[in-house]
């Protein structure tokens, strides 16, 4: 009952908050100065020269009826909720106008997830192991070294590490390709093939980052859990080192370590940005990007409401499970 | 743990070294390297696999209108004339030019075997003018009457009024235009042709679509078996060199220089000085238009300055205009820009192009240097012009030539740095000086400097050093800089002071479509959107001017006459501060191809992303 | 103060050191009289290190060290407004929430979720964007500050919580101080030294977005920050110019300045976590 209670609160707080972001998303660019419909004929300006004015004015009248931008921002506002939230139709992009913004996200997502997903689970694995061996063993000298270097490296900006590492590997040393070609024609081991290829560098500047921190976190939750009551007891019966670590050690630190997981996986879309427009790798970071830039309205409100929602139903689904494998925690 | 070491590094060295022997042989979308020229675009594209120039989004400039369309008239971008593409000559008007005879040029194939004619051109334009969705209807409904098809290969347009410039308007001046025939067959089948992606396009154009990049990223065109009855083929009877012609887009600035240096692309779009330097530097394969100094080709038909806002005091005041114009260095600003490159286009709206610079500088040098003074308000008068830019220039750089070439370096001169006279303009303009800086009517001044982020990096730096020089001569200066996004909406409303963008052109003789925005009837209050002039400038003499312009021949003497009145009018009012002709740095590769247009071989400007492209495609050959 | 430091870690020492550097550098150095950095032309471009100019100058002919010198001032300066501004509203909405209860600790808990939850690097390209025409320092460190705030709030709010329960709050509770009296005398002391390591993360985490935001060219024009330096730098193709010490020095600064003030965030709480042990 008392399990009931809980789900449904945390249900609605849920719920609220996808509402409440989305509203947000919606209203920010629409108090701004921006218009997609300028943009577009500004656009069309500067590459063509000068435009007839009667020529401007006939585009401009015939642009603003094809965006949808003709009701009052009550009326869009309503028409938003209930087909983008609801149904998850943005309508048409207004730069691609008029193939809808989501089949152009639904084109561009899975690489996103795929990098990232990928990136975020090894990142995962690697730094709790290391994580975990540099708290148990605190004092060798492999640990020591270990944490340093991810000290050193984890506060370090993002983009600096993805500089750096195109610089070296992809120019200095010509290892790896300097942007994503990925071919479809051919068969589909080729296309995995460059795939792989193209996603190399990207993976291991994201690995790079999110290894760091999760062997600091790792090693500080196991460095206190190994001097709890519990190991020590193990100790004094005389249990193998290895046999501490696993079953004592790393399963009571990995719970908390598996709640972060689900959360930095919502979390996924934040760190794309960055990464797709320093290796201009496809995916929904640079659409965002070249979204916002152009004001396209409904590719905006499309890319950051998936994410929204990713975000959210990750920490729901994390706040759902922890109970039910930390028996420490209960539902309040 | 040493050995796995030795071991990892060893295998990735090996695949590295295949890789790049690979990559000799074959491009990565395996065609032979030698058989691909690699061109890059500036933005990918959102809707891969769409090539239908009339359902919106349709990036054209990914090879699409270089390679594919067919358009009614080209341009010769040496000369700047017009010629028929799938016109055959220019269309001959009747005597009020209300009715236009367009000829077609026979012999056009599309890549279907289909042959090319009156009925195609007859079917475009009625598709453009009974669909709503197209967004160019609306405008061509106001222009034509009737669009009919005379023989096989004769076209009659009728025009609702007098309408002196056809070619012009719908044909291909600077870049490209919206007018592009299409194949009647295909298109007259399709249900909404606001909504048909044509993935499989069936063109005019000498090249066709081999594959394309689901993410937008890039296209691979192949030449036409048939390329003699491409549009290209029947107008010159060449052969396009390329057997495949690979269109991609590199990224940013880092990607994009490395990839060249690494001979990955073989043409980019446009690139700054420093990076021109350095992929030199490291890959001497790598040229732009001239060999050496100024390496960047002036020739761009928008020149970069500023704009002022000219619809609120004190900017609408032509005093204060001018005594912003001679409060700056142009010397500095010039090395603040591109180290000096660039050809001086001191006129305002109309750039200095080879083509202008002599068909309107020149002639008006006497003028300038002798009869034009500004009345600073105390009596005393200044001679703005300064004839000495070039050699001075030329001095400092350490650059030897004849005065022709340094004119055709530099241009003919530029506006006076003379501080003295720009204080006594403010403040005949009703500025006040005091000990702590510049007062307008009882306030202290500022001036909200703007320019486009991102965009061009000519106008941005200009905008700086010019942020720069007034703040040296003391007006208070913000500088910002807006992305596109808010930046179109401002300047349409009127919302900045002073801004760097380009409402400027200069490519035919015929100055109207260059100068009809200027019209005083189109402004609008502050606030609200107009159509041009969104700067606001109101002259009624350069209204009168461009409107005797609309009815009059774009052949005719008059049409010149006109424009250079209007040229004169403009440089007394200052309505735009000009900087630099547009002041490109085009690299191009010869490691696999040579023959690329340039300052010794000029066949053709350097405009890899204007639709004339396909006419440079016969001339770039393979190299031995 | 000498017990003090004799107690702490190596870890924080260090962390404290390069920290006060760059403090003393943004906010000492930085009132020494200089030509402005930003002026074009102040020298001649592109010159290597010399006594006159310890680490060059830019393409544009300024002077690289005075240019960090004033970026540090303006990125530091940023960083302590949002983290200032993200604590305080921070701990203020928290300890209302947490012991307010009821209602307004579920509007509130909704509210500050939200922030949590919403991906904020694209909010902040977003807004950026948008407004980059009139930014200005103030207007950047408060869109920054609009995403600091919510994380510190939700941890403050636990902590009330738990504190609700403890015995000595209850034991002042019953002997008649007010609830506003118990906040300021029991619970700020704990809520604070737990802030202050909070502080310093949020202080790296908006000097990150920023720079950040400046190397996808989204940082106002003439803000010299640390971010906007290695744009300008990129701008002008320094990398591959081997203009080392021009896009170098931000990078390096930054790395240091963020390597630094990450030890002095994990000494501060190891030392708090030793000091509770025992």
């Amino acid at each position: 009952m008392k399990f009931w209670k809980y789900f449904g609160l945390r249900l609605l707080t849920w719920a609220l908050t996808i509402f409440i972001g989305v509203t947000f998303i919606f209203f920010i660019p629409r108090m701004f100065p921006s218009d997609p419909v300028e943009t577009m004929i500004g656009q069309i300006q500067s590459r063509s020269g000068q435009m007839d004015p009667q020529q401007m004015e006939s585009l401009r009248r015939s642009l603003r009826v094809q965006f949808g931008l003709e009701g009052s921002l009550g009326e869009q506002y309503v028409s938003f909720l209930w087909k983008g939230l609801l149904h998850f139709d943005f309508g048409p992009s207004l730069m691609s106008y008029p193939t809808p913004a989501g089949e152009i996200i639904s084109t561009y997502l899975p690489y996103t997830l795929m990098l990232s997903l990928f990136s975020t689970i090894l990142a995962w694995c690697v730094g709790n192991f290391i994580g975990l061996l540099a708290g148990f063993r605190k004092d060798k000298r492999s640990s020591k070294i270990m944490e340093g270097i991810a000290i050193c490296i984890y506060p370090i900006p993002y983009f600096i590490i993805a500089l750096v590492l195109q610089i070296v590997f992809a120019f200095l040393l010509g290892w790896f390709p300097l942007q994503t070609t990925i071919t479809m024609m051919g068969t589909t081991a080729d296309y995995i093939a460059s795939l792989l290829k193209a996603s190399v560098l990207p993976a291991i500047s994201l690995l790079l980052v999110g290894t760091g921190w999760w062997i600091i976190s790792m090693k500080s939750m196991s460095s206190t859990t190994a001097a709890e009551d519990f190991v020590l007891y193990a100790r004094y019966r005389g249990l193998s080192e290895g046999k501490i670590g696993r079953s004592y050690v790393f399963r009571n630190s990995i719970l908390t370590q598996v709640t972060a997981l689900a959360m930095s996986l919502g979390g996924v879309f934040n760190g794309s940005i960055m990464t797709e427009i320093i290796f201009s790798y496809p995916g929904v970071g640079t659409l965002i990007q070249k979204a916002i830039l152009q004001s396209d309205y409904n590719m905006i409100l499309g890319c950051i409401t998936i994410s929204i929602v990713a975000i959210s139903t990750a920490t729901l689904i994390a706040d759902l499970i922890y109970p039910l494998i930390d028996p420490r925690i209960r539902y309040s | 743990m040493r050995k796995f070491l030795s071991l990892l590094l060893a295998v990735l060295m090996i695949a590295s070294l295949s890789g790049i022997a690979f990559a000799e042989e074959t491009t990565a979308v395996g065609t032979p390297r030698t058989e691909t020229l690699i061109v890059e675009t500036q933005t990918p594209t959102d809707v891969p696999g769409q090539f239908n120039s009339y359902m919106q989004g349709t990036q054209m400039g990914f090879g699409i209108h270089q390679l594919m369309s067919a358009m009614m008239w080209e341009m010769d971008t040496v000369k700047g004339e017009q010629f028929g593409e799938v016109a055959e000559g220019m269309p001959e008007s009747n005597e009020d030019f209300t009715e236009h005879i367009v000829k077609i040029r026979q012999g056009i194939k599309w890549s279907d075997g289909e042959d090319l004619n009156a009925d195609d051109v007859v079917f475009t334009f009625n598709m453009i003018m009974s669909n709503k969705g197209i967004s160019q209807c609306d405008y061509y409904n106001t222009v034509f009457a009737s669009i009919e098809k005379v023989d096989d290969y004769t076209v009659k347009f009728v025009t609702k009024e007098s309408f002196p410039r056809l070619a012009l308007k719908f044909g291909v001046t600077i870049w490209g235009n919206d007018c592009r025939i299409v194949p009647e067959h295909i298109y007259s089948k399709v249900e909404d042709v606001t909504t048909f992606k044509d993935s499989e396009p069936v063109v005019a154009g000498p090249y066709t679509v081999k594959a394309y990049d689901e993410l937008g990223n890039w296209i691979l065109y192949e030449r036409r078996e048939d390329w003699q009855n491409s549009t290209v083929g029947v107008v010159t009877g060449k052969m396009p060199q390329a057997k495949y012609v690979w269109f991609r887009y590199l990224g940013d600035d880092t990607t994009r220089q490395m990839s060249m240096i690494n001979n990955e692309a073989d043409i980019l779009c446009e690139v700054t000085p420093e990076i021109l330097d350095v992929m030199t530097s490291y890959n001497d394969k790598i040229a732009c238009w001239y060999n050496e100094f100024p390496y960047a080709t002036s020739d761009d038909p928008c020149s970069k300055g500023l704009s002022f806002m000219m619809g609120k005091a004190p900017y609408d005041n032509v005093d204060f205009r001018w005594g912003i114009t001679l409060a700056m260095n142009f010397d500095e600003i010039s090395m603040n820009v591109f180290d000096g490159v660039g050809r001086a286009s001191c006129f305002p709206i109309l750039t200095a192009t080879s083509a202008m610079q002599e068909l309107y500088y020149k002639p008006l040098l006497p003028w300038l240097e002798n009869e034009f003074v500004l009345d600073l308000g105390d009596g005393t008068t200044v001679k703005p012009f300064d004839s000495g830019y070039a050699a001075r220039m030329a001095q400092k750089l350490g650059i030897k030539g004849t005065e022709d070439e340094l004119i055709d370096m530099f241009g003919i001169g530029c506006w006076k740095y003379d501080p003295e006279a720009a204080t006594k303009l403010l403040i005949k303009a009703g500025l006040e000086k005091k000990d702590d800086g510049w007062y307008y009517n009882g306030k202290p001044f500022v001036i909200n400097m703007t320019y486009l982020a991102d965009t061009e990096a000519q106008a941005g730096r200009g905008v700086i050093a010019a942020y720069d020089q007034l703040t040296k001569f003391g007006l208070k200066c913000n500088l910002s800089s807006e992305s596109s996004a808010t930046w179109d909406t401002n300047a349409a409303i009127g919302s900045y002071d002073i801004a760097g963008y380009w409402p400027t052109g200069g490519i035919t003789r015929d100055l109207y479509s260059q100068i009809n925005g200027w019209d005083a009837d189109l402004i609008v209050p502050l606030g609200e959107r107009g159509s041009g002039q969104g700067s606001r400038w109101n002259n009624a003499e350069a209204t009168e001017i461009i409107h005797k312009l609309a009815k009059v021949s774009a052949t005719s003497d008059e049409s010149y006459e006109l424009g250079m009145e209007f040229v004169k009018i403009a440089i007394q009012d200052m309505p735009f501060i000009g900087f630099h002709s547009g002041v490109k740095f085009v690299p191009t590769n010869s490691t696999y191809w040579t023959n690329y247009p340039c300052a010794e071989n000029p066949y053709n400007g350097p405009w890899w992303w204007w639709s004339c492209f396909k006419y440079i495609t016969t001339e770039i050959t393979p190299a031995a | 103060m000498r017990k003090f430091w004799k107690n702490v870690n190596a870890r924080f020492k260090i962390g404290l050191i390069i920290t006060l550097i760059f403090l003393v550098i943004g906010f000492v150095v930085y009132y020494f009289p200089h030509v402005n950095p930003f002026t074009y032309n102040s020298y001649p471009k592109k010159l290597q290190p010399s006594w006159e100019h310890w680490l060059g100058t830019t393409s544009r002919g300024q002077d690289v060290a005075w240019l960090l010198v004033e970026a540090i001032h303006n990125s530091l300066s940023i960083g302590l407004i949002v983290a200032t501004i993200g604590t305080v509203v921070g701990v203020l909405v928290g300890l209302i929430a947490g012991f307010s209860g009821g209602i307004v600790d579920r509007v509130l808990t909704v509210i500050t979720d939200t922030f949590v939850v919403i991906p904020s690097l694209p909010i902040l390209v977003l807004m950026t964007a948008l407004m980059k025409g009139t930014s200005t320092v103030m207007l950047m460190a408060l869109v920054l500050a609009m995403f600091a705030w919510a994380w510190p709030s939700r941890q403050i709010r636990s902590m009330a919580l738990s504190m609700k329960e403890r015995e000595f709050i209850q034991t002042a509770w019953f002997s008649g101080e007010g609830t506003l009296q118990v906040v300021v005398t029991e619970i700020l002391p704990y809520a604070l030294t737990w802030s202050l390591s909070n502080f310093m993360n949020a202080t790296l985490s908006a000097i990150a977005s920023e720079s950040s935001l400046a190397v996808l060219g989204l940082s106002p024009a003439n803000l010299i920050s640390l971010g906007n330096m290695i744009q300008w730098a990129r701008d002008y193709n320094a990398i591959f110019a081997r203009q080392w010490f021009w896009i170098g020095s931000p990078i390096v600064a930054t790395v240091i300045l963020f390597i630094g003030l990450f030890m002095l965030i994990t000494g501060y709480n190891d030392y708090l976590s030793k000091k509770r042990g025992r």
